[in-house]
């Protein structure tokens, strides 16, 4: 039984123009392969990262939680003072907790992402098409109980004039 | 858009995407050239004089370097500085230039950043070595110990240089590989070869392209560049921290952090170039990394060159309108004249004179001339950390204290063997990894006038 069509392009324009016009006929756009980021797509298909929030929240913890870690180390902890320098000394733990934020927001940021999109080391994967991280543009629409032999045939051919070189039933 | 305009296709040649993957996994598909066998034959060599130095390091102590009482950072500190200001304008190469969505980093900035992430493997040696006592290395984090717990000198720019290190390592080796995970899928979807399919399937993280993966990651890549950007600056104004919180004439000045920022990220772009120019002469990418490309490196060269010139100028200004006569006697008569005034000219030589010829449109076409410049460049940095570190120290407030200092063969062996590893990693780099970002050069391939 097949369960998705694909359809296959070799130009990034066709492949969106025919997602507009599978849009504007109100049918569901399962997922869209580029070999690289086209804004366009994340536009039609209305895709949205909250990636931007998770890097601010996990760079102010590491701001955060590395100066009070400072705090506790230097004047609760163990109070010595040395050089005649304060216990607090507030420009050196604000560099530290600089340098820790960047690292905190960088280091949770990228793990974010990889748990985010499910990927990592030896992952095994359904590839649609090997072309796709070539020179493919494959626009792949899952096939629902409800769609009519209809509505796939007028899929079918919208895929085809918009100019898909190939269309899959998989 | 107005830059593409002025500079004309990025990549020449009227590409197709397929033909891209073709020619960037071209060198990871055929067997090396015999000069890729001689260089490695020769990096061995570097490695083992370097593995000699490194067991004689650890096994007698310091007291194998040339450093004394007067010259307590020799060599050491020197190629540290070096090896991490090459390593920082690769990222500064990548991110500042992403940042300011300069298109035609696409086809230099992998090179760039795998330049960084083994340049600052190679400068961790050295302070990992100057230790003397590696097993007790753990030291210098703070963690919950037996004494006390005594905690570290969180003022000291040295532990800040840990941290800021760590930190910088850490985020550029993940800001190089996440933006290669797609290139790497690349490599296993089109190679036949069942090793490398599972190799590469491995390292791939099971990429496939789809749009939400595609949208994270570019805003990953934005997120963790403009924090990185930052990190950049930050890390070698700690690092001349190192030396301008002492109280040594000659180290002792406010215009350190940006002053070693800024060579950074001049030995860095010359570094690129000189990487940039011999990828191009032996895969013959000139597609891809153009004239354009190269054209556009030379100009930002003369312009920091610049701002070294005026470095070097406010320091020796400074030192005369203190009136203070330590720092006079360090400039004028231990620098400008004096024991090591060689080292003092090939530095202002090469590293704000020289570039200066970029200037003209015939030089900066000319790759002969611009590559002998770019490792000109880099020879004066390394000058600019001798002149810093040894003139400072040699010669300090008490005469009685004045000695001279010479590197002994264990201290030359660690920086040949840094050097060897360096070669090491990017000929592996040609072989095994796209040298230049697949999927970013075909994200720009079509950008041409009009569009």
């Amino acid at each position: 039984m097949n369960t998705a069509i694909l359809g296959i392009y070799e130009d990034e324009d066709l492949m969106i123009s025919a997602l507009k016009r599978i849009r504007d006929e109100k049918m569901e756009i399962s997922e869209v392969f580029t070999p690289y980021p086209v804004h366009e797509v994340f536009k039609i298909l209305k895709r949205k990262t909250r990636l931007p929030l998770a890097t601010f929240l996990f760079s102010s913890l590491g701001a955060i939680l590395t100066y009070l870690f400072l705090y506790w180390a230097s004047v609760l902890s163990y109070p010595l003072i040395f050089g005649g320098k304060p216990l607090h000394s507030i420009p050196s733990f604000i560099l530290i907790s600089f340098v820790m934020m960047i690292f905190f927001g960088v280091f949770l940021s990228v793990i974010a992402f990889l748990v985010r999109s499910k990927l990592y080391p030896g992952k095994k994967v359904k590839i649609h098409d090997l072309r796709i991280t070539d020179n493919a543009f494959v626009i792949l629409i899952d096939k629902k109980p409800e769609m009519s032999s209809d509505d796939i045939k007028l899929l079918n051919s919208i895929l085809k004039e918009h100019g898909a070189i190939e269309v899959l039933e998989k | 858009m107005y830059n593409t305009e002025i500079r004309g296709p990025l990549i020449t040649g009227d590409k197709t995407f397929h033909q891209v993957t073709e020619d960037i996994c071209h060198p990871i598909d055929r067997k090396p050239g015999y000069w890729w066998y001689f260089v490695l034959l020769l990096c061995l060599g570097a490695l083992v004089y370097g593995s000699w130095a490194l067991k004689i390091t650890v096994k007698d102590g310091i007291g194998s370097w040339g450093l004394n009482n007067s010259v307590s950072w020799g060599w050491g500190i020197i190629n540290f500085v070096w090896w991490i200001g090459i390593g920082h304008a690769g990222t500064a190469f990548s991110i500042f230039l992403l940042i300011l969505e300069q298109k035609w980093r696409t086809s230099i900035n992998r090179a760039a950043e795998l330049m960084t992430v083994v340049a600052v493997i190679c400068a961790v040696h050295f302070p990992i070595l100057h230790i003397g006592r590696l097993w007790d290395g753990f030291f210098i984090f703070p963690y919950p110990n037996t004494r006390g717990p005594l905690w570290l000198n969180f003022n000291s720019p040295l532990f800040w240089d840990v941290i800021a290190i760590f930190a910088y390592f850490v985020a550029s080796s993940l800001f190089w590989y996440v933006g290669m995970i797609p290139d790497l899928a690349t490599i296993r979807d089109r190679t036949t070869s069942k090793i490398k399919k599972a190799i590469y399937g491995f390292f791939s993280f099971g990429w496939v392209g789809s749009s939400q993966d595609w949208l994270r990651l570019e805003t990953l890549n934005w997120l963790i560049g403009g924090l990185i950007a930052a990190l950049v600056v930050s890390v070698h104004s700690i690092v001349a921290l190192d030396f301008a919180t002492s109280i040594l004439p000659g180290w002792h000045s406010t215009i350190f952090p940006p002053y070693f920022v800024v060579g950074a990220i001049l030995s860095g772009f010359a570094m690129v170039i000189t990487l940039m120019i011999i990828i191009r002469k032996i895969y013959k990418l000139n597609d891809y990394i153009t004239d354009s490309h190269l054209n556009a490196i030379c100009k930002i060269l003369i312009f920091i060159s610049l701002i070294m010139g005026t470095a070097y100028a406010t320091e020796i200004f400074i030192a005369w309108y203190s009136d203070n006569e330590y720092e006079m006697f360090t400039f004028f008569h231990n620098r400008v004249t004096g024991d090591y005034n060689k080292a003092f000219w090939v530095m202002i030589l090469s590293n704000a004179i020289l570039p200066q010829l970029f200037w003209f449109k015939k030089i900066r076409k000319n790759l002969t001339i611009v590559f002998i410049i770019s490792i000109c460049i880099n020879i004066g940095m390394w000058f600019e950390r001798y002149v810093i570190v040894v003139t400072s120290l040699t010669k300090d407030f008490f005469p009685s204290n004045w000695t001279d200092y010479s590197p002994t063969g264990v201290e030359v062996g660690l920086f040949v063997g840094t050097f060897g590893f360096f070669i090491l990693c990017i000929l592996l780099f040609f072989r095994y990894l796209p040298m230049i970002s697949i999927h970013e050069v075909k994200g720009v391939l079509k950008y041409k006038i009009n569009k």
